[in-house]
């Protein structure tokens, strides 16, 4: 519906008469009011440009006369438009960016060093100021936290990230999207994307019980090693697939049906454990190929939510699902030998341990497709 | 943009004190000049007010899905704009017939409480969700939204044909005849490609500032719609569309969420742009 404005009941349009009462009126009420909504302005945007450089970050930050007077305390925004009431605040209007300035370059927070100068845009009511931030070694990562002003709560910060002479990363930060990250080019950055995203996907595996129902699910029949590492690869297959063609925005089927078909291959494996007979031909590799198809569409979900990075697109979608890999494999390392063991000390233990956890698979992908359908 | 931020800040004030319904805000696309011929260079900014009254958004290179340009040939403007950038792209027309630019944004969220969510759907004429969150009662609880933006303007040349092309934008108005053309507009608002049945389709205008120059939308009045008419069986609806100027025809519409997690209703917001009277010198 985009941004919401009052107006009085009947009246079609707001005139601009209309409004110079509004100002006269609102005088009157002031002390009545919050100061954020007295002062509430109709730009409320400001500009974080960074230049990423050997041994050096350079930023500049780009604000609106409202918010910085707001923050730093002066009566009147507009007259800092003018040259000679500027400069003699400068350094209250450095300190008022400077403290909400968040740019983290591989976890260190950087100290912005202003440099001498302003830039007044007047046709924007806009104010610049340049700095700079030294860093010996190349940044692989550089968080930028946001938005600049938190006083009114539709504040947007508009981040363009340079390097190499080119603009590599756009960004719009707001109350619902707080931080953006970067990951620079070269082996700085690939190691970056590396530790994020492979943390990111053993975290899913880890987090997402259906994930993890579904591979126990699939493992509780047990079978010889080659077997089960079968199983494991034919959906680590297909979900890489899915999760591929997903993230390139070439297949995205919505959640609204992904999410249930998830729940059901749940259902199916618990139901076919139960419904399983000895000497019936193991087809539990294949029913990991055909639902890991399902599981990669919920798997590119929770990618796009983390926010992919346009330059290292392949690197990113490789070490998460390096990450869901390691994940599914400690998941294995851990069910498998236990069940091998139970099995080994009481055949008749393990049918039963068997039956139970099939029942409660079952029993959690019908509870989840139910919710999933009827429950959104 | 060049308001005075006292008057602007208390204004919100004032009209909260008023208690009135919330209203949502108009998005549309202004040109530099509606009319251009081969070589003139036009440049594209971007309005959010209401009353055809707003204030100059900059460029979201994340929010924006689609922009461009169709003179005679295809162009993606995505490639040409810079995020926060207040001119969304500036282009040399490549001939004299004519050049429609589209923009498509991607969904924004907002959630505001019951009363207020209702409020606005009356507003705004959409009689299907309100309907439905009547029968749900309280359960249907605060408006939980996403949005977003299809945006069109016809920048006028020897063609007309160029202003009445489909865009295959997800909510679009298409104008059934040349929109420079004396008399009523029949328009047609496609959803997702279909006929859209009771839409209601309203004509803002505003005065030109030059032959073919708006004025600056920040700057001037608010004006209520000049004419609304909602979409028969066809999608088709007939506007009273009359004087020389900048003309703005907006319509909404606004559908159970495809994705519930996110929000319950999801809403498309069109408008198409264009001038009358407007010449080159």
């Amino acid at each position: 519906m985009g941004e919401l404005h009052l107006r009085p009941r009947g009246a079609p349009a707001v005139r601009r008469g209309w409004r110079r009462a509004a100002g006269l009126l609102a005088c009157v009420l002031a002390p009545l009011s919050a100061p954020g909504v007295l002062r509430a302005h109709d730009q409320p945007f400001s500009f974080i440009d960074l230049t990423l450089a050997p041994g050096v970050v350079e930023g500049r930050v780009a604000a609106h006369v409202v918010d910085l007077a707001h923050e730093a305390g002066l009566p009147a925004p507009d007259s800092l438009l003018a040259a000679a009431y500027l400069e003699p605040r400068l350094d209250a209007l450095r300190r008022v960016l400077g403290e909400r300035l968040a740019v983290v370059a591989d976890g260190e927070t950087l100290r912005p060093r202003w440099r001498p100068g302003y830039e007044i845009l007047a046709d924007r009511r806009l104010v610049a100021l340049r700095w700079r931030a030294e860093r010996p070694r190349p940044a692989g990562e550089v968080r930028v936290a946001g938005p600049l002003f938190r006083w009114e709560g539709l504040h947007q910060t508009y981040l363009n990230v340079y390097q190499d002479g080119r603009l590599r990363h756009q960004d719009l930060l707001d109350r619902q999207h707080g931080e953006s990250v970067y990951y620079t080019g070269g082996a700085p950055g690939v190691l970056a994307v590396a530790r994020t995203f492979v943390a990111a996907g053993v975290h899913h595996i880890f987090i997402g019980p259906d994930h993890v129902l579904f591979i126990v699910g699939l493992l509780l029949l047990g079978g010889r090693l080659r077997r089960l590492l079968a199983i494991v690869t034919s959906f680590t297959v297909a979900h890489s697939l899915t999760l591929a063609l997903a993230t390139l925005e070439l297949v995205n089927p919505p959640p609204r049906l992904v999410e249930p078909a998830i729940a059901l291959s749940i259902l199916y494996v618990g139901v076919d454990n139960l419904l399983h007979t000895p000497g019936r031909k193991d087809a539990r590799a294949w029913i990991a190929f055909g639902f890991g198809f399902v599981h990669g569409f919920g798997f590119a979900g929770v990618l796009r939510q983390l926010g992919l990075p346009r330059g290292a697109l392949g690197w990113s979608l490789a070490s998460f699902n390096l990450g869901v890999e390691l994940g599914q494999a400690a998941i294995v390392l851990g069910v498998a030998p236990l069940l091998a063991l139970i099995r080994a000390r009481s055949p008749k233990r393990h049918g039963g341990v068997v039956t139970l956890c099939s029942w409660c698979v079952a029993l959690a992908g019908g509870y989840w497709f139910v919710r999933r359908v009827f429950l959104p | 943009m060049n308001r005075n931020p006292t008057v602007s800040g208390a204004l919100p004030l004032l009209l909260s004190c008023l208690a009135g319904p919330a209203r949502a805000h108009e998005m549309w696309l202004a040109p530099s000049r509606y009319v251009a011929a081969a070589g003139d260079t036009v440049a594209i900014r971007c309005y959010v007010g209401t009353g055809f009254r707003g204030e100059a958004r900059p460029y979201a290179a994340t929010r924006t899905l689609a922009f461009r340009l169709h003179s005679p040939r295809e162009t993606d403007l995505r490639g040409a704009a810079v995020n926060g950038d207040p001119t969304f792209a500036r282009f040399v027309a490549p001939d004299g017939g004519g050049t429609l630019v589209s923009y498509l944004s991607d969904f924004a969220r907002i959630e505001l409480p019951a009363r207020e969510f209702d409020g606005y759907l009356k507003l705004e004429g959409l009689d299907g969700p309100l309907a439905e969150r009547a029968r749900a009662g309280p359960a249907a609880g605060p408006g939980r939204e996403r949005y977003a933006r299809c945006l069109k303007t016809w920048i006028a040349g020897g063609n007309a044909n160029r202003a009445q092309m489909v865009m295959g934008l997800p909510l679009e108005i298409v104008p059934l005849t040349d929109p420079r053309a004396r008399g009523a507009l029949r328009v047609r608002v496609l959803f997702r490609g279909r006929p859209l049945e009771g839409a209601l389709v309203r004509a803002w205008h505003a005065p030109l500032e030059g032959p073919a120059s708006p004025r600056d939308a920040a700057a001037r009045d608010s004006v209520g719609p000049a004419a609304q008419a909602r979409t028969d069986r066809l999608g088709m609806a007939t506007l009273a569309v009359g004087g020389f100027g900048e003309w703005m025809l907006s319509a909404v519409h606004m559908v159970p969420s495809g994705d519930r997690g996110e929000a319950d209703w999801e809403s498309w917001w069109a408008s198409y742009t264009f001038a009358r009277g407007a010449r080159r010198r």
